[in-house]
């Protein structure tokens, strides 16, 4: 994504540790960390701790959000799924096909193209990367557990009542009661995917996360 | 820049409020806004806060960092930049101006465009491809940004090294750092000689004034 902003204080870092020590051991070549859980849970923050973390390690790490992969824009988005109803919301949202791409291109130490939101435009540009060098690809996203090529699976739990919190004040959407339903759904399905992971963490949306 | 971490506080808001408001009166067709400032100044923050501002009145504006046009790679920009003496090459001539034009060109032509986008968390440049057909409006941030031709608005963050965090930063290192404190002393003063081509200054408190 171009243009996120977010905050990293010591719970994101103090957690970027916990996994850098359990993968430790484990870690390969051309290693895949999916990190899911909860809008607003803190994915991408975590995402950029660890990349930290492991650039300390001497390890490379490229950050794929998944949010840049759904099939239809941000800008077509909410018309869409209020067209369809919310029973479309949910992993078939991604285009898994660009994903499994570039999961593909990353295993092959390959030059990559995929999409990229600028969240202040909100249209999709593209980003060409290479992979050729990268020793781990962290791919966080509400659904990015489900990613069967993940070697290492990271849960961040938040309850219903916190995302919600963490929505208003993440100030990336206004809080319609449409947009409630999505969060509902996705929070029931995204609960679902909890089981499989290697790691849980419980972050409140405390509200200093939010202060810039 | 991927992997950059702005922090946007109330000053760049306000700051960016006023700006929008001038921008507005001032409204043109393709408009390009550059805003210049030392290391640490806020433009980003600002370029942030300003192409978001644009939003809501329907202008699309897109933020464009052209501290991601050095010619010469992060990796050895340091080695190049000590071969050559930092005197002698430190500065807007570091900039890839042709890649720069050429964006801007296909900006104003409304059409697909390419260029470079630093990875700071891979330390690697990616290419980022936009298509500039329904964007109204650029907002370019950079060092030298406000030396481009062509500008249509230029701001200039007042704010020195010796201000801003950089410097105690910088100084909190090890000795080895004279080298970084000597690239800031260099880039200070060319970012100062462009403050004549500002219409729009802001101050060291943030406070905005036109020329």
């Amino acid at each position: 994504m171009l243009n996120d902003k977010f905050t990293v204080t010591t719970k994101h870092t103090s957690a970027a540790q916990v996994i850098v020590d359990e993968v430790r051991a484990l870690i390969s070549p051309k290693f895949i960390i999916a990190i899911g859980g909860e809008v607003g849970s803190g994915k991408s923050t975590l995402s950029y701790a660890l990349a930290m973390k492991l650039k300390k390690q001497n390890l490379r790490s490229k950050i794929i959000d998944l949010d840049d992969f759904y099939t239809i824009p941000p800008l077509e988005r909410k018309e869409w799924r209020r067209s369809k109803g919310i029973e479309c919301i949910g992993p078939d949202e991604y285009d898994w096909d660009k994903i499994n791409r570039v999961v593909d291109d990353f295993m092959q130490d390959k030059e990559s193209t995929m999409p990229c939101v600028d969240l202040i435009t909100d249209y999709v540009d593209t980003i060409t990367t290479d992979f050729a060098g990268v020793d781990v690809m962290i791919i966080n996203g509400l659904y990015a557990t489900k990613l069967k090529q993940a070697h290492f699976r990271v849960f961040i739990e938040l309850t219903y009542d916190e995302t919600v919190g963490a929505q208003i004040f993440g100030g990336k959407e206004e809080m319609t009661p449409f947009r409630k339903q999505i969060l509902e759904r996705e929070h029931q399905i995204v609960q679902n995917l909890k089981k499989g992971s290697n790691l849980f963490f419980d972050f409140d949306a405390s509200l200093d996360k939010y202060h810039l | 820049m991927l992997g950059d971490v702005l922090l946007i506080a109330d000053k760049h808001r306000e700051a960016g409020e006023v700006i929008i408001d001038f921008i507005l009166k001032n409204r043109k067709p393709k408009m390009i806004v550059a805003i210049s400032g030392e290391s640490g100044s806020g433009k980003s923050e600002l370029a942030h806060v300003i192409a978001k501002g644009m939003r809501k009145h329907g202008i699309f504006a897109k933020p464009v960092h052209i501290d991601n046009y050095y010619r010469i790679h992060p990796h050895e920009r340091t080695e190049w930049r000590k071969q050559h003496g930092i005197e002698n090459v430190v500065g807007p001539g570091e900039y890839d101006w042709d890649t720069i034009m050429r964006n801007i060109r296909e900006f104003r032509e409304g059409s697909l465009s390419t260029g470079p986008c630093v990875d700071l968390v891979t330390e690697q440049i990616d290419q980022l491809t936009t298509d500039y057909k329904d964007i109204d409006m650029l907002v370019i941030d950079g060092l030298y940004a406000i030396k481009t031709e062509g500008t249509d608005l230029n701001v200039f963050i007042e704010l020195t090294y010796h201000e801003t965090k950089k410097a105690q930063l910088v100084r909190g290192k090890e000795p080895q750092n004279e080298y970084r404190m000597q690239v800031l002393e260099k880039e200070h003063q060319e970012v100062q000689a462009l403050k004549p081509k500002a219409q729009v200054l802001v101050g060291m408190d943030y406070a905005v004034r036109m020329v």
